[in-house]
């Protein structure tokens, strides 16, 4: 268990495509892409802050993006009920995929970015081929009640999480869904890298951690904001901190066993939400939204490593 | 020379003729002679002089001859109105000429002609004898005198009028100054026209104003003087008859004769020439009549307008004619020569004396100038009155909010708002029921009393007419919605079957009874439907019905995933929030449910699909469907090709009766229809059948029993009913356990015709099965009323009360997890899974999934059948793991599940996870669970167990 070192501000990245609406980094956490109310996705370099590529094709706000393993493509999920799948060089749409019937919330890749998945308002959980040109949904899952906020998945399991305060894991092999019922709205959801836990951020201002296999609580973290605002949440490359937004401008690192607040990381002082966070795949480095601007934290030292 | 002297020569000497020259021919022939025209051609002559020589060479006209007249337009050459035709038109030239039908030349107009030239023109020769003959007199000829006195052709009056210094064109009367001339024609134009629009008597009192507006410019000369406009002065004719102003009664005279007015002419036939003649005034000459409309071959047409009139008839050899005359003649007596009297007597009427009412005041109607001009005040009130329903309405929104409320029997809230409510009040009553309060409320309505604050009804004056109107609607109301009334009141409004009130009441039990089970519903119409209801038409009402109460229930059933009520939502918020932060704490809740992933999807993640992807597609049949469209739920109705069964099929199974087949007694006991069970297609299950080995006891007693009489097989109906009451109820509680032991029976009861395997023996297989939709429903009645076969003594009891008790188990059940997923299964998914095509019909879910808890060897021998059959097994395997992890299934919808069978599921999760291959090959990062709270180490440790169990 490594020491936890605070996180500090490596760079401020104002993205000129309204509010953010979502920050993630690519498979291998060099790259990261924002989301724009603009209808816009951009492409940035998060730590130069160069602007790469910026896509557009989207009609209405973008709500999600994920890049492919290969860090070729992205599909990018918006509140024009459409997913679109880019290619990262051309900055061109290769497809087009319509079935949602409300804006779609979150899109994810499965583990070598043949499938793609996306959840929405309208309850609905779909995969989609990326491989063949087929345009409709290899198939749609409906048990949820209310909006999908996130779609994860691994090796064999789909995990959705919805507003109806369940998460919902569709596995695959076994050909079972597991319906895990937190009473509580959840608006994120994050695997840990081990994927035995899952963490959810939920409406009711508390991170939960949850245990995949049995489906039990294992904690709570407590002491961010979050309001009625969607917070995103995510755990660290390590496994062992636990990171959210909060209303309140503030991002909160908790401790994943101790579950106390290991950092309080002021992002801004005058207000706006931290809603949306990514952390990187390998490193000890985040991301997170605010308003128009998206911010890069990370722990000194591995930076300089990196950069030596 | 003598001789020529004595001669006298007149006249020019021939010349003399030359020898040499040679004598002329001989002088043509008259008979040889040619008449040619002047175009060198050849024409008749004589008697052919006078006829249209039909043109070339007695074509017309042209090379074409005759050719009809094509009609042609274009753009640029648009067609010109044909021309008024004139008979030149139809003429040929030498019509024209000399010696045609109507020759041309100049020659001097009618005023300047002389007379006998004029006269010749116009064929008439009426003077002519008077005219003195020529050389007839002293002087040869013509006579100076003639040549003198030229015939005036001018009228009488008009020379008067000439001499009078009036020229033609100008009016008659004193001269007048430009502003008085201006004033006359505008009042002679103004009168003209009203005379022309509305006849003499609409003439209004002339208005001055527009002469003296003019007066300013012209007051300068008035030296100068004009004749005055020459204008028809208005004639006003006397009123001869009664009838109302300016109506004249329908016209006696035949439509075609012109002139209408001319009663002398009244009966006559069509006038052909009158109106030649008219027409010859104006110039314009038009050849019409009866020549021309008539062909040589068609006989003449009657006027076919003309009124029949016994005066035609009136053949009265006495002629009428001399007698006229002679009064004419004692008339003219009084009448200087040249006149004659005015025969219509007109001028002699007295015109009537119309009493006008006092305050009569004359006034058209019609004056006002311009539809924007104020109207007449009168008119205008009338108007008014006549149309103030419009304005006003019909009086509904005429009340302001106090009259409404009273008239609705609402409270009046103006005097102390914050006075609590009375208790009295009938709508706050909490204790009453809705119904209650809602007829207190229609009460107090149609009382159309006020109920004030102390609960009084108050009577006014107004609410006793609103009163009577009120109950007046209301029993009209009544009438109308008197069908929907008791809907309101117990199941809601949806009224499908209103038609049949029969139907109607047999669905609203169907509904009030929420059954889901297929054979339930079945059983349950069965006890309602008249014996006479056909078998199809019992089989479509259970669709419908079906079909009715899931349409009925359009956010419980069709879009209960969709929307959340926000009551609800509110409900729970708030219910949450008066929790304290202790209560809240999260309880996670698990719940599993089978799930099939695409097979697409499966070779994307690279997984072999779960079950060999034989699994059943969970339930959610419909909702995999990628696009949602109201049709979509209208389709699945009655007739979708899916479960649409032709009616051919049935009568010619049911042709076919099988007697031999034995019938459990809880069944009816007809068993022709039995055997003939459309519902039930030779499936794919039968294989597995023919396999089926009696093994357990029960299973040899039936096979026993097989061919015995059914008075003789009450053992095994006893043992059969007697032994497995607790287990079969542990085993799968959400099934029916009497379903289960009826299709139990039925599957042994119908082992024999199944042991031989033949396309027969399906039939027969199929046979044994419970009667289920149709047929349930004919045979039950019958069976309630008549049990043909009469049942052993003891046996009737036994059978008759296990059945009840497990019904109603059943029942309650249902009621406990009404929200199961089971319960709200679809009909279709009741039916099963998709067939194959060449499988129209449907096949049966109830049974097999009974059938399937026959036997946990059965169940084995179904698991490894299984995997390697297709479609129909999918749906065996489903039903088989329902009934292994019953728990787990039943309950994966809803939360609230039945939490009777705690061991049985655990039974069936490891037997899940025994499914399982090992997931994660990879080895997991140990998970930091030694410092994680214990609870979770714990979990850890399971893991890990289980971890190494499947390695």
């Amino acid at each position: 268990m490594p020491e936890f070192e605070n996180f500090n501000l490596k760079t401020t990245i104002d993205c000129k495509q309204g509010a953010v609406r979502a920050v993630r980094y690519n498979v291998d956490g060099s790259y990261c892409l924002s989301c724009g109310s603009d209808k816009k996705i951009k492409l940035w370099n998060p730590v130069s802050g160069i602007l790469l590529k910026t896509y557009g094709g989207h009609a209405d706000e973008v709500t999600d993006a994920a890049g492919s393993c290969d860090s070729s493509y992205i599909v990018s999920a918006s509140l024009d009920k459409s997913i679109i799948y880019w290619d990262v060089s051309t900055g061109a749409p290769v497809r087009r995929l319509r079935g949602h019937a409300g804006g779609v919330r979150c899109v994810c890749f499965n583990e070598d970015s043949s499938v793609a998945i996306s959840g929405g308002r309208d309850n609905a959980v779909m995969c989609w081929d990326i491989r063949t040109r087929r345009l409709d949904p290899v198939q749609v899952m409906k048990e949820a009640r209310d909006c999908i906020t996130t779609v994860a998945t691994n090796e064999n399991r789909i995990y959705a999480a919805s507003l109806d305060g369940c998460v919902r894991t569709y596995d695959i092999r076994v050909g079972e869904l597991t319906c895990d019922k937190v009473g509580e709205p959840i608006t994120y959801l994050a695997q840990t890298r081990d994927e035995q836990c899952l963490v959810a951020g939920c409406q009711d201002s508390v991170v939960r951690l949850l245990d995949c296999e049995t489906g039990g609580l294992l904690s709570e973290y407590k002491g961010h904001c979050g309001d009625d605002y969607h917070i995103e949440c995510g755990i660290l490359a390590n496994d062992a901190h636990i990171v959210t937004g909060s209303s309140n401008g503030d991002a909160f690192v908790y401790d994943l066993l101790e579950t106390k607040v290991l950092q309080r990381i002021r992002i801004s002082d005058n207000g706006g939400v931290v809603h949306s966070l990514a952390t990187h795949p390998k490193r000890q480095e985040m991301l997170f939204a605010r308003r128009r601007d998206m911010y890069v934290f990370s722990t000194d030292l591995e930076i300089e490593e990196e950069q030596l | 020379m003598d001789e020529e002297e004595h001669l006298h020569r007149f006249g020019t000497p021939l010349q003399p003729l030359e020898k040499d020259v040679v004598p002329a021919k001989k002088p043509v022939g008259i008979e040889d002679q040619i008449v040619k025209d002047e175009n060198g051609k050849r024409r008749f002559h004589g008697a052919f002089t006078g006829g249209f020589s039909a043109g070339f060479w007695n074509t017309v006209g042209s090379l074409e001859g005759w050719t009809p007249q094509t009609f042609k337009s274009s753009r640029a050459e648009k067609a010109t109105p044909r021309a008024q035709l004139k008979p030149e038109d139809f003429m040929d030239n030498e019509d024209l000429g000399e010696f045609g039908i109507a020759p041309q030349g100049i020659r001097t107009r009618d005023e300047f002609a002389k007379e006998d030239e004029q006269e010749q023109r116009s064929g008439q020769r009426r003077r002519k004898l008077m005219q003195p003959e020529l050389g007839v007199g002293p002087i040869p000829g013509v006579p100076v005198l003639e040549q003198l006195l030229r015939p005036v052709r001018d009228k009488v009056a008009v020379r008067i009028l000439k001499s009078m210094g009036w020229k033609p064109g100008q009016g008659v009367g004193p001269r007048q100054t430009r502003k008085e001339k201006r004033q006359a024609t505008a009042r002679n134009t103004r009168e003209q026209y009203l005379l022309d629009h509305y006849g003499a008597e609409g003439l209004p009192e002339q208005t001055e104003s527009n002469g003296e507006d003019s007066n300013s410019e012209e007051e300068d000369d008035e030296d100068i003087t004009f004749a005055p406009d020459d204008f028809e002065p208005i004639f006003y004719t006397p009123k001869e008859n009664r009838f109302g102003m300016s109506y004249s009664g329908l016209s006696r005279d035949p439509i075609l004769s012109k002139s209408s007015s001319s009663s002398a002419k009244a009966m006559q036939h069509i006038n052909l020439f009158g109106q030649l003649e008219e027409q010859a005034k104006n110039k314009q000459l038009s050849i019409r009549g009866q020549a021309f409309g008539v062909g040589a071959f068609e006989e003449e047409d009657e006027d076919i307008y003309a009124r029949d009139d016994m005066t035609r008839y009136d053949f009265s050899l006495a002629d009428k004619k001399p007698k006229q005359k002679k009064q004419q003649h004692v008339q003219q007596r009084h009448v200087i020569d040249g006149f004659s009297e005015d025969k219509s007597g007109a001028a002699l009427q007295k015109p009537y004396a119309i009493d006008l009412p006092r305050d009569f005041q004359a006034r058209n109607w019609l004056q006002r100038k311009s539809r924007f001009a104020p109207m007449d005040k009168e008119r205008a009130k009338k108007l008014e009155t006549a149309t103030e329903y419009k304005r006003s309405g019909l009086g509904r929104h005429d009340f302001n909010p106090d009259q409404r409320a009273q008239l609705l029997g609402e409270e009046k809230k103006e005097e102390k708002p914050n006075e609590e409510q009375p208790k009295r009040n009938p709508f706050k009553d909490r204790g009453k029921s809705l119904l209650d309060r809602i007829n207190a409320r229609t009460e107090g309505f149609t009382k159309g009393g006020i109920i004030t604050e102390s609960g009084e009804e108050k009577q006014t004056e107004l609410t006793k007419e609103v009163k009577e109107s009120n109950a007046a609607i209301q029993e009209k109301a009544a009438l109308k919605t008197k069908d929907l009334a008791p809907a309101t009141s117990s199941s809601g409004a949806f009224k499908p079957f209103l038609a049949d009130e029969a139907k109607q009441l047999r669905y609203e039990k169907y509904v009030a009874s929420k059954l889901t089970d297929d054979t339930e519903i079945t059983e349950l119409l069965a006890s309602m439907q008249p014996v006479t209801l056909s078998l199809w038409d019992r089989e479509m009402e259970k669709k419908e019905f079906i079909q009715a109460a899931k349409i009925y229930r359009p956010l419980d059933g069709l879009m209960n995933d969709r929307f959340i009520s926000e009551g609800n939502v509110q409900a729970e918020k708030v219910k949450e929030q008066q929790k304290t932060p202790e209560e809240r704490k999260i309880v996670m809740e698990r719940i599993k449910t089978m799930w099939k992933p695409a097979s697409l999807l499966c070779k994307r993640y690279n997984i072999a699909e779960p079950f060999g992807g034989a699994m059943l597609e969970p339930e959610k049949e419909l909702k995999t469907k990628p696009k949602i469209s109201v049709f979509d739920y209208l389709e699945t109705s009655i007739n979708t090709k899916a479960n649409f069964q032709t009616p051919s099929i049935i009568p010619k199974h049911i042709e076919k009766p099988k007697p031999k087949v034995v019938e459990p007694p809880a069944l009816p006991p007809a068993p022709p229809p039995v055997t003939n069970d459309p519902e039930k297609p030779p499936s794919k299950e039968e294989p597995f059948k023919f396999t089926f080995v009696p093994k357990t006891p029960l299973e040899q007693a039936v096979d026993e029993s097989r061919d015995k009489p059914i008075s003789e097989k009450v053992d095994l109906f006893k043992c059969i009913f007697d032994d497995s009451d607790e287990e079969e109820t542990v085993d799968q509680p959400p099934e029916d356990p009497a379903q289960d032991k009826l299709a139990a029976l039925q599957v042994a009861l119908g082992l024999p015709s199944m042991s031989t395997a033949s396309a027969a023996a399906h039939n027969v297989l199929r046979n044994t099965s419970p009667p289920r939709g149709i047929f349930a429903a004919l045979f039950k009645p019958k069976e309630e009323q008549a049990p043909k076969e009469p049942p052993p003594p003891k046996f009737a009891p036994i059978e008759g009360n296990k059945l009840k008790i497990a019904y109603k188990s059943r029942e309650e059940r249902l009621r406990n997890d009404k929200e199961l997923a089971m319960a709200e299964v679809p009909p279709e998914d009741i039916y099963g899974p998709k067939l194959p095509e060449a499988f129209p019909q449907k096949p049966v879910a109830p049974e097999d999934r009974t059938e399937a808890s026959i036997d946990a060897k059965l169940q084995q021998l179904w698991h490894e059948h299984a995997p390697k059959k297709r479609k129909v097994e999918k749906w065996v395997e489903k039903k088989s793991i329902s009934s292994s992890e019953d728990s787990d299934d039943s309950s994966s919808a809803d939360s609230s599940s039945s939490d009777s069978s705690g061991g049985k599921a655990k039974r069936s999760s490891k037997l899940k996870k025994s499914h399982k291959s090992s997931s994660s090959k990879k080895s997991k990062k140990s998970k930091l669970k030694s410092k994680k709270k214990s609870k979770k180490a714990e979990k850890s440790k399971h893991k890990s167990k289980k971890k190494k169990s499947k390695h």
